[in-house]
């Protein structure tokens, strides 16, 4: 079972050097070309979860316990650099912020292909072939041109939707979309997950789509861990999470998104007590 | 009237920048070709003596003699001349020794601001010891240790001001080394090094520029401070350093011996920064 699964995150921790914890025990899986948001409020740690795989926490944050497979392979089994290649091959990122995400200095067309000729070893004119291919893909007209520009001579939905390009050019098997839409005005963020949707259908790609927006869930993913200060308060189906969501904090979140259809619906905040609740039985765990 | 403010504020904008570019150019090529054509171009031989035509006024004032159009110093030996002999060395310092400075500097504040951990705290240590030394005081230990020679003054160089460049460039090392883009390519698959190279030393490069121009016009006043304390070249080299410390014994009676290499060095030091900056402006994709 754990050998089919894209990506099986074990008993994870993360913690900053100074002792304190930002994940606790999550426990996830992924199947093959199946997508699974991870909600919560700003500071839950669901960037921290995409980060511990791809293997970019930032420096005063690290691995305390528990295992990650990707694709079978665990990850801390590997040195630096065979875990490197091992996550280049297997997976990439949509991250959150296109402006500053695309070096300002290079040329968009290195930066589509340089991971496809280093790391998939493709030759240069395949490699070519294949940006231009998703650069007209993703909507963007005149991709020779684009290709050719540096990131400031194009627009922040623009660069989105190059760094989807990017993302998806080698076919990985693993994407981590984190945040993708977040940046981006309401019209452009529509397009983008269609976009994410589509590319994500046709290449078979799994998705880990971190996000805070329950309409985003809603629109995009098959299963939903819904976390809490670093930890999994709920993991279940998107289907399950609306219709029937069993812990008090998922009915919260719920309750506190806006709705898209019915904008006369009333939402609520999520409740202080329940919070306090939850961060009392956390402070319990930790004690032990 | 809208459409027509438009589109003439950028033009003045590049108008005024490419001034700054293009006059310090036309100075520094003039010292480039003096150089060069020395011995073509000055009217007399820079270490003859002529103790009947000592201290000769400049050619706007009574007094003159024809051929001798900024005057001749105490022992008689024509100012021009040795202004533009005096070129050789300045521009032969300013740039083996800027060039040697800038590569060690750079090297050890990318290193430092890239790597962090144990290399930056050693070569912070250093930089902070080395910053303790009063530089001149250094700079004359150094050559008195080493021998006074042209080797000796560029190593002296070398040693003091490579702190400049290793601060700045590893501050702004740290700065780029957070940027989306770094993460990105390492989950690309690129090495450390090759990150460090390829991704953060392009972005880094304006500064680079504009601080070896900077260190440029820093080194010649550096030999002309040597040259001050007869610490830089033998007498029988004509150097603007050397010529402004004879100057100073007859500046009240012969002030342009001491003027004359004094401007050149003057316009020198400003030029090189402000063509630091002109080239800055030019190189930076974001900044244009």
């Amino acid at each position: 079972m754990t050998m089919s699964s894209t990506l099986n995150i074990q008993n994870l921790t993360v913690s900053l050097r100074s002792g304190l914890p930002l994940l606790g025990q999550v426990n996830l899986t992924l199947e093959p070309g199946e997508v699974r948001a991870l909600v919560g409020e700003s500071g839950a740690g669901k960037s921290m979860i995409g980060k511990a795989v791809l293997g970019t926490l930032p420096p005063a944050a690290r691995v305390s316990g528990g295992q990650i497979f990707l694709r079978g392979q665990a990850l801390d089994r590997l040195n630096a650099a065979q875990r490197r290649h091992c996550v280049a091959q297997s997976a990439a990122l949509i991250p959150q912020d296109p402006l500053t995400a695309l070096n300002p200095v290079r040329r968009i067309a290195p930066q589509i292909t340089d991971p496809l000729t280093r790391i998939h070893g493709w030759s240069t004119e395949r490699a070519q072939a294949r940006a231009l291919d998703l650069l007209e893909r993703v909507e963007i007209r005149d991709p020779a041109r684009v290709m050719r520009s540096y990131p400031h001579e194009l627009s922040g939905g623009m660069r989105q939707r190059i760094l989807i390009a990017a993302a998806f050019a080698p076919s990985p098997p693993l994407i981590v979309a984190d945040e993708p839409t977040t940046a981006l005005d309401v019209t452009v963020q529509k397009q983008i997950l269609k976009l994410i949707r589509e590319l994500q259908k046709e290449v078979g790609t799994a998705v880990l789509f971190v996000t805070h927006d329950m309409g985003v869930v809603a629109k995009i993913s098959q299963k939903v861990s819904v976390l809490f200060q670093g930890r999994v308060m709920e993991d279940a189906t998107t289907e399950a999470i609306f219709t029937n969501p069993t812990h008090p904090y998922t009915r919260a979140l719920i309750a506190a998104t806006p709705s898209y259809a019915d904008p006369s619906r009333s939402f609520s905040p999520v409740p202080a007590e329940l919070i306090a609740q939850m961060k009392s039985e956390i402070a319990k765990e930790e004690v032990w | 009237m809208a459409d027509v403010s438009l589109q003439t504020t950028p033009r003045a904008r590049s108008g005024r920048r490419n001034l700054r570019l293009w006059l310090p150019l036309a100075w520094i090529s003039t010292l480039v070709l003096a150089a060069v054509l020395a011995p073509l171009i000055a009217p007399h031989d820079p270490l003859y003596q002529d103790l009947f035509l000592e201290r000769l006024p400049p050619f706007f004032m009574a007094g003159t003699e024809p051929g001798y159009w900024l005057g001749t110093d105490s022992l008689g030996r024509d100012v021009l001349s040795r202004v533009i002999y005096g070129t050789r060395i300045a521009l032969c310092v300013s740039l083996i020794a800027a060039t040697a400075t800038c590569l060690v500097g750079s090297t050890l504040g990318l290193l430092a601001g890239f790597f962090g951990g144990w290399w930056d705290r050693v070569i912070s240590r250093l930089i902070e010891i080395w910053m303790a030394f009063p530089p001149v005081l250094f700079a004359v230990l150094l050559v008195a240790v080493m021998g006074t020679g042209l080797t000796s003054v560029i190593v002296a160089i070398a040693l003091i001001d490579w702190t400049r460049f290793a601060r700045v460039i590893r501050a702004e090392t740290m700065v780029q080394a957070q940027m989306d883009y770094v993460d990105s390519a390492q989950i690309g698959g690129a090495r450390r090094l090759t990150t460090l190279v390829s991704e953060i030393l392009p972005n880094v490069l304006p500064s680079i520029v504009a601080l070896l121009m900077l260190e440029m016009g820093i080194a010649v006043i550096v030999e002309a401070i040597l040259s001050f304390v007869n610490l830089s070249l033998s007498s029988d080299v004509a150097t603007w350093g050397s010529m402004i410390a004879e100057g100073r014994n007859a500046i009240h009676f012969a002030w342009w011996v001491l003027l004359f290499p004094l401007i050149a060095l003057f316009l020198t030091v400003l030029s090189f920064s402000q063509l630091g900056e002109g080239l800055k402006q030019r190189f930076d994709p974001v900044l244009q």
